[in-house]
């Protein structure tokens, strides 16, 4: 695997994730109770003994760097240089945002030929799996295509959310459809291909900026042979609220299609130093996944809680996903919400309160109520299903205590409280 | 005070009062406090206080140490200059040999200060658990002008024998030092935590190899000859806690002690985190059904039955049915379907079968093999030990490392004992 070079596309932010994506990538999302949604990518690379990994990224790429430093984790920091963080630059001729993911690779074109990999493998940052990349760039070679597709099988009503793939017997791919409302295939286009550099180049050649429309269909309309590989694992896109949510649940329930215990292929991601999960004397915790840091003396059902997540006595969390040092106070009740990191929920405050909102406008966040980091809920607040509680915000943004469900607030810049 | 600064850590301690824990590991490797193993103490007090410049000092059963450290990088030791060294016993140096002693060690390793450009050294001992800024002792050491300071800290009079116990007048200086006393007026207990001014030591480790009389040790003979013949010797008192965890018992009741709020020692503490290898293990799960209460618990496990007042160290699993109760469970040990820990120390990768319960029955009945060690109820199991299914083992028993299933032909009684393979060295 050591002549395979991967791209990893890592510069998306999902509008979709709302508060959770407003300052970091959808790659950088905390994910599983310790890790990034990146790091099932980055480990999947590492097992698959892939050596070289170039991360293209754009959007709030900040956390993302945080995250990946010299690679260490993934065992990327090795000499001759495992990881490449592409970014958009400037030159003397042009200013290079990346126009899509097709585009941040043709941007990078010249570096990635300079390392003259034999295959590409390029990959999302967004998804959660676990794959051994070894198996697809075998069934690559031996197929002799172009460009090889990874496809994993989905339920018709479904197929709105994915780009649709048809294969033919002999596994060639034959046509892609972006989100038909009517499926023809029950395979799904998971954002996994490999190709031949030589046959990427050319279409690179023509300044594409999507996968799919500028580089496969045209790449399919030229005659080149491109195949399917079919995966049979567990498989999810979380750049939206209800499939982060439900992929993170899906660790806790019984028997998980999502196992993040496997010791023969580890999930590794940038570790803290933090002591074993404190238990108080009448805590509960059921179906739940607690990382190390975390103090429990109230209740927890069906939860993720992240490093440092404090549960104080009589607090109660269900169906939750809460990050990094957040802490529920006294008497607190967080139900069907995602928090993000470091935020307070004041003694008897109450998130997720009422019924879901009417409407389609809401629809999208599946009644689930998000919290975006540093927000601090007062005391006693209540904040309703499915609304929306800004980065920073603080009491001014819960006039009366409340927020009714579906409203949002605004974000707040850190530095509010310094100018 | 110089900025440069080296320390020692005599890390070859045999422990064998903490029995099977230390039967095939140097006692600073024991685990501790539910994902450290005790070293981590010293060696992030060394870190946290900026001190990168460490020669540790290993001779019994050094390999899980070894493997402990590797390249020290969770300390952040893994260094182009300084970061931490294997000091280990050798052959083809002035005098070839085993260390003899404490201070002997540190004598046959005084080439590592040859070149360095300090002016104090500091010699610690990897057997304690505690929070301690080295800088308050270095800047007290200054102040006082001493050849040699020693950190103490109060012991209850009833245990003083334990201990090294020190007099001194109220400005420190050290006027009384003896080994392990029957009785003292002072309470006062060094805590293996020694700085001295670089050519003093040298002076004092020359002159004490020369003497055939000495046993070659700090505390039993070279501070205590210092003190008598009015040598600047300092007393600095430590405030916080401090454990000599030396027995099973004080194993097994500090490692309780930190289920209690506030733990004696703040593990928790951004500004001083405990450092220590981890692997990567997944958060804790809890399953459906799950039962816990005022425990510690670390990534890795899995707890599908009821766990109280117990530590889990990372990658446990209590199954369905089963109950950890006011026990101590090492890394990656398997508690079956129905089985019971009652008062039990249990080392890493040991199988609990199904319905097997470890600790029943009368405490009253010392251990058959080591009565002075294990004779308060407590349960103690080696590393890699398999329990049959529906096996029972009573108080004080012990079960050896890496005993086979087959080796059981009936219950274990109170203060029985089952000896697993010797160790092939």
């Amino acid at each position: 695997m050591r002549q395979v070079m991967a791209l990893v596309l890592a510069g998306g932010g999902s509008e979709r994730l709302s508060v959770l994506t407003a300052e970091r990538a959808v790659s950088a999302v905390p994910f599983g109770g310790k890790y990034r949604v990146i790091d099932f990518v980055l480990s999947n690379c590492c097992h698959s003994e892939i050596r070289q990994v170039g991360i293209l990224v754009q959007h709030a790429p900040t956390s993302l760097h945080d995250h990946i430093g010299a690679g260490r984790p993934w065992d990327l920091d090795h000499r001759g240089g495992g990881l490449m963080v592409l970014q958009p630059y400037l030159t003397r001729s042009h200013a290079g945002w990346y126009h899509g993911p097709a585009d941040a690779i043709a941007q990078n074109w010249d570096l990635i030929e300079e390392h003259t990999p034999e295959r590409l493998l390029v990959l999302s940052g967004d998804h959660v799996y676990r794959m051994d990349y070894r198996a697809l760039l075998r069934a690559h070679v031996e197929s002799g295509a172009g460009a090889t597709v990874a496809v994993t099988r989905v339920p018709p009503e479904q197929s709105r959310r994915f780009g649709m793939a048809t294969v033919e017997r002999d596994g060639r791919l034959t046509a892609l459809e972006e989100k038909p409302e009517q499926a023809r295939t029950p395979f799904a286009n998971m954002g996994v291909y490999v190709f031949e550099p030589a046959v990427l180049g050319e279409r690179i050649r023509e300044r594409p900026m999507d996968i799919v429309l500028d580089v496969l269909r045209p790449m399919l309309a030229a005659g080149v042979r491109v195949h399917a590989y079919a995966f049979e694992g567990y498989w999810e896109d979380v750049g939206t609220v209800g499939s982060y949510f439900r992929a993170n649940l899906e660790a806790v329930g019984p028997d998980p299609r999502l196992v993040l215990h496997d010791p023969a292929w580890p999930l590794l991601t940038r570790d803290e130093e933090r002591p074993p999960v404190m238990l108080g004397g009448h805590a509960v915790v059921e179906d739940g996944l607690v990382a190390n840091g975390c103090r429990v003396d109230g209740t927890v059902r069906r939860a993720v809680l992240f490093p440092g997540v404090h549960v104080a006595a009589g607090a109660e969390v269900e169906d939750a996903v809460v990050m990094q040092d957040t802490r529920i106070e006294a008497g607190a009740r967080v139900h069907h919400a995602i928090l993000d990191k470091c935020v307070q929920v004041g003694e008897r405050a109450i998130v997720g309160w009422g019924e879901v909102p009417a409407g389609p406008e809401h629809a999208w966040l599946e009644g689930l109520t998000l919290i975006g980091k540093d927000a601090t809920i007062t005391p006693g607040a209540r904040i309703g299903r499915a609304a929306i509680v800004g980065i920073g915000a603080g009491a001014a943004d819960l006039p009366g205590g409340e927020l009714v469900a579906g409203a949002v607030t605004g974000n707040r810049p850190w530095y509010e409280g310094v100018v | 005070m110089s900025g440069a600064r080296y320390a020692f850590i005599l890390a070859g301690g045999m422990g064998s009062r903490l029995c099977l824990l230390s039967e095939r590991r140097a006692k600073p490797a024991v685990p501790f406090g539910g994902k450290y193993r005790i070293i981590d103490f010293t060696l992030s007090n060394c870190v946290n206080s900026g001190i990168d410049d460490i020669g540790m000092l290993t001779q019994y059963r050094p390999t899980s140490l070894h493997e402990h450290i590797g390249t020290g990088r969770p300390w952040d030791l893994d260094r182009s200059r300084g970061g931490i060294q294997i000091l280990q016993p050798s052959l083809g140096t002035v005098r070839s040999d085993w260390y003899h002693g404490t201070a002997d060690a540190i004598f046959r390793n005084l080439v590592h200060l040859r070149r360095r450009r300090i002016e104090e050294v500091l010699v610690l001992s990897g057997d304690h658990v505690y929070k301690m800024d080295y800088n308050v002792l270095y800047a007290f050491h200054a102040a006082s002008g001493a050849g040699a300071t020693v950190a103490v800290t109060e012991v209850p009079e009833h245990a003083v024998s334990g201990f090294g116990i020190l007099e001194a007048d109220p400005t420190g200086r050290v006027t009384g030092f003896q080994e392990k006393p029957r009785r003292a007026s002072s309470r006062l207990a060094s805590m293996g935590v020694y700085l001295f001014d670089r050519d003093c030591l040298i002076r004092w480790l020359v002159e004490d190899a020369e003497l055939s009389i000495s046993s070659h040790d700090f505390g039993k003979d070279l501070l205590p000859r210092l003190v008598a013949r009015g040598e600047p010797v300092y007393a600095y008192r430590f405030p916080d806690y401090w454990q000599d965890v030396g027995t099973l018992d004080s194993y097994y009741e500090s490692n309780l002690a930190f289920l209690a709020m506030p733990p004696p020692l703040n593990l928790d503490d951004p500004d001083w985190v405990i450092h220590t290898q981890s692997a990567d293990r997944p958060p804790v799960r809890f399953e459906h059904g799950a039962r816990v209460e005022r425990s510690m618990i670390a990534n890795g496990c899995v707890v599908q039955g009821r766990v109280e007042r117990s530590v889990l160290f990372p990658g446990v699993t209590v199954s369905r049915g089963a109950e950890v109760l006011d026990s101590i469970v090492m890394h990656d040990t398997f508690v079956g379907p129905g089985g019971r820990l009652d008062r039990a120390i249990v080392d890493k990768d040991v199988i609990i079968a199904e319905g097997a319960r470890v600790g029943t029955g009368d405490g009253s009945i010392p251990n058959r093999a080591c009565p002075e060690h294990l004779s308060s109820g407590l349960v103690v199991i080696g590393k890699g030990a398999r329990l049959p299914a529906g096996l029972t083992v009573g108080r004080n028993a012990r079960i050896g490392a890496f005993v086979t299933a087959d080796r059981f032909t009936d219950a274990v009684p109170a203060g029985g004992v089952v000896d697993g393979p010797e160790p092939m060295h």
